[in-house]
């Protein structure tokens, strides 16, 4: 019972998640920086936080922090990080000794 | 043992890739939390829906999933790092960020419109 309960939300949220922005962001940044396991330890931690979160708000963190501004924030993040690779690509391509 | 040159006791670090171990964790921990977030919604629903149930195997089955996912990304990044040349997925990389980044923008104005 306990099991199929486990297995149940296991692939539920293995399924959701799969392709996600997520992931893509994990590919991204995995594959440009030289720390695989620094990017994996970070979004795993900050995965299971906001789902602890998500879990101990009970659904309603959309109550306490406003949907937009959240993607308002994450969507300069985003934005943040898409600028300092292309700064960096382009440094890569001015100096190619690597 | 097999590697003698790597008795060196400071390596000298590249330029390039000076981002330390703890600045990339950071880097995705924030990234993704805030990204993860705004999400969270139907996750906290499903946890919700299932409380009458057991809360914390639901957490715990959510948990290795995202764990398992994150595995999966970061070795498939590894792979891509590996395989394709790497200026080019740099710039690719940036390219999607700014997509994502945009869509993101654009997705929290509507809605903030909205309400």
């Amino acid at each position: 019972m306990i099991l199929t309960l486990l297995f149940t939300t296991f692939v539920t949220v293995f399924l959701a998640e799969i392709g996600d922005k997520t992931q893509l962001t994990t590919i991204t940044l995995s594959s440009t920086t030289n720390k695989p396991l620094a990017v994996f330890i970070g979004s795993s931690l900050a995965l299971i936080l906001a789902t602890l979160l998500g879990a101990l708000a009970g659904g309603s963190i959309a109550n306490l922090i406003p949907a937009f501004s959240l993607k308002l924030l994450s969507g300069i993040v985003f934005l943040i990080i898409g600028i300092n690779l292309l700064s960096q690509s382009k440094k890569e391509f001015s100096n190619d000794i690597l | 043992m097999g590697d003698p040159n790597s008795e060196s006791n400071q390596e000298p670090l590249l330029p390039d890739d000076s981002t330390s171990f703890l600045g990339i964790l950071i880097t995705s921990f924030s990234t993704i939390f805030l990204a993860e977030l705004g999400d969270k919604t139907q996750l906290a629903t499903l946890i919700l829906s299932a409380q009458s149930g057991r809360p914390l195997i639901i957490f715990i089955g959510a948990a290795l999933a995202l764990i398992s996912t994150s595995l999966l990304g970061v070795l498939i990044g590894r792979w891509i790092a590996n395989n394709l040349p790497r200026q080019r997925f740099t710039l690719i990389s940036g390219v999607i960020m700014l997509s994502l980044g945009i869509y993101l923008v654009t997705q929290g104005f509507i809605e903030y419109v909205q309400n």
